[in-house]
């Protein structure tokens, strides 16, 4: 897809061992388990899986996975192009320390994500209780899962916009600046064209990941049919009460969601790598 | 992929080796015990220590346990899938007949004075300190200022349980009233409490937790659970309703895995030792009410009977319950839909 890698076609034996070792690899770690996952789910014969993947409770848990995976990218492109932004085009004491904290939703184990998610937004906690009174409810809600799924998936927008900015060359903007445009006209004509294939790429790998998070949305969410349940824990549930076939059927949704999603990313990249070259 | 078999092999012999060395010592037997996670403390404080010293004084030998810890569902199949479990101690019983129907067990497991059981318990109702909302039964889980917790019945042995009492009081209630069992009032009382339900946890323990976090008015939970928190110190007001489910817990030897590690005999000693008197007074003391008659007398005024229990024979038994309240069309997966609108 990058295309050729090496300058010329000759291909050495290390050449041969390296391609063969990283083919084995991906082999035997993904493929082989996403094989067996999609052969499982058709043992019961296709009108079955699609029984199960057409039940009612499944289709709404879908729908509330995507629909609030969706939400989640809107808020994460924003916030995290605006994050880089910030990081890389302004000097300000603490500056490190911000850069190191934003991986950390990487590190820590998402079930205590969800803990901690409602020890400070949960009914009992002060800005739990504040909303409350409204009428809002943040945790044990709709608004509870788009936040863990924000929390979950920070660094990929951040972390996919940033380094292109810094190598992004000051001088279009300045150009831009002299020939008499206003700042909102240089942001939103130079500088956002410049960074969409990696925003994009932020954007499609956080609704991927979004798509099967399941430890903190478990704690947050209130997990009921058809009001608060998502795709993957219905899957659980479904595993947990002997029903693995129905739970693979869904499994295999998410999985051409994801799939689909990376492939349009990547077609996306490629033409728009070509397009700069001519 | 040649070499990759290879590698297999090679450990497969490799672990096949640690077993052999460990099974030739005879100064010391290893058992490997897996239970649901709720009376891991009876276990680990008091019954395993003493069966260890009961089974050192009688034979000599020392019994290393390996003991493992899982909601009840997820045991039952990991041992399924090949944790080889000598003993399996769970939440309920059709978690022990998956692992006959999957060819582990191949005795008549219930065959024995307690129909396989090994402590029993109630579903109760944790109310707040100070029973802010007045709950004294079922019905009072229905109103609409309380917000009930209890888990997923998909994942959870606790919830199948707190289900099951709920259906059940209703069916038994109409039937003291009329004399004849009220199918739709026992239904509409489970979904007007399943509409007041705010969280549904994955395991019984999670919903305590939740409980305990501040959210909902009122938890379906055991009553060892809820003694459990007592005995720790903590206020955690609960009642018996009138009418609930008598909770069996049941225990059993898996065939496959005593021959192969030649662990029978201690393995039956175990289960013995669990129904005698000293164990079934442990039992007792960490909130699990006993099977043996004699020591459920002694402790009759800590555990009062409730005037209408019924046990999960009065719903039809497992299997029908698995299909009647939670399959496709059953009472339970009907109501989630009918809410869901």
């Amino acid at each position: 897809m990058y295309g050729r890698s090496s300058p010329s076609d000759r291909v050495t034996n290390s050449d041969l061992a390296l391609r063969s070792l990283s083919f084995g690899y991906i082999g035997l770690l993904i493929v082989l388990p996403i094989i067996a996952m999609v052969a499982r789910s058709l043992e019961g014969g296709l009108a079955a899986l699609w029984a199960d993947m057409t039940l009612p409770p499944a289709i709404y848990s879908l729908k509330l996975t995507i629909s609030t995976a969706l939400i989640m990218v809107a808020i994460n492109v924003v916030t995290g192009t605006a994050t880089a932004w910030v990081l890389v085009r302004y000097r300000f004491p603490g500056k490190n320390l911000m850069d190191a904290l934003i991986d950390l939703p990487f590190a820590m184990p998402t079930i205590v994500t969800g803990i901690m998610l409602v020890a400070v937004y949960g009914p009992k906690s002060m800005i739990g209780a504040f909303f409350n009174r409204y009428g809002i409810e943040i945790m044990f809600n709709k608004p509870g899962i788009i936040i863990a799924l924000l929390f979950v998936t920070f660094p990929f927008v951040v972390r996919a916009v940033q380094p292109v900015l810094i190598e992004m060359d000051k001088d279009m903007e300045e150009a831009a600046r002299t020939l008499g445009a206003s700042s909102v006209i240089i942001f939103l004509r130079v500088v956002i064209p410049s960074l969409l294939p990696s925003i994009l790429t932020g954007a499609a790998l956080s609704f991927s990941r979004a798509l099967g998070e399941f430890g903190s949305i478990i704690m947050v969410a209130g997990n009921i049919p058809f009001k608060t349940q998502v795709a993957s824990v219905y899957i659980y549930g479904e595993i947990e009460s002997y029903n693995p076939q129905g739970a693979l059927g869904l499994s295999v949704v998410l999985l051409l969601f994801s799939f689909v999603t990376l492939l349009v990313l990547n077609v996306l990249q490629y033409w728009s790598r070509r397009h700069e070259k001519n | 992929m040649k070499k990759g078999v290879k590698w297999i092999l090679l450990t497969a012999l490799f672990v096949v080796g640690i077993g052999k060395a460990v099974s030739a010592k005879t100064d010391e037997a290893t058992l490997i015990f897996a239970a649901y996670t709720v009376p891991k403390e009876a276990y680990q404080k008091e019954i395993i220590p003493a069966f260890q010293k009961y089974w050192k004084e009688k034979t000599g030998q020392n019994v290393k346990f390996e003991e493992s810890y899982e909601a009840s569902g997820a045991q039952s199949r990991a041992i399924a899938a090949g944790l080889e479990a000598d003993i399996a101690a769970l939440s309920l019983e059709k978690d022990v007949s998956r692992l006959k129907d999957a060819g582990l067990i191949t005795h008549d497991w219930k065959n024995n004075k307690y129909n396989g059981f090994v402590t029993n318990s109630l579903a109760v109702i944790v109310f707040r300190p100070g029973n802010p909302k007045n709950i004294s039964g079922w019905e009072d889980l229905a109103k609409q200022d309380v917000d009930v917790i209890y888990p997923s019945p998909k994942t959870s042995g606790g919830a199948m349980w707190a289900v099951n009492a709920i259906y059940g009081a209703g069916l038994k209630m109409s039937e003291v009233k009329t004399g004849k069992k009220d199918f739709a009032y026992a239904r509409q009382l489970l979904k007007s409490i399943q509409k007041r339900v705010k969280v549904m946890d994955k395991s019984g323990r999670l919903s305590v937790t939740t409980f305990e976090n501040g959210i909902g008015d009122a938890l379906v939970t055991y009553e060892d659970e809820a003694l459990l928190r007592q005995k720790q110190g903590k206020e955690f007001p609960f009642i018996a309703p009138g009418s609930t489910i008598l909770i069996e817990n049941p225990i059993a030897i898996i065939d496959k895995n005593v021959n192969k590690h030649q662990t029978r005999n201690i393995a039956e000693a175990f289960l013995e030792f669990v129904h005698s008197k000293e164990a079934q007074r442990l039992y007792a003391q960490y909130g699990l009410r006993p099977v043996n008659e004699e020591v459920a007398r002694e402790f009759a005024a800590k555990y009062p009977a409730p005037k209408y229990l019924f046990n999960i024979n009065y719903l039809g038994g497992w299997n029908q319950v698995e299909n009647d309240i939670y399959g496709k069309n059953g009472v339970w997966t009907k109501i989630i839909e009918e809410l869901g609108r």
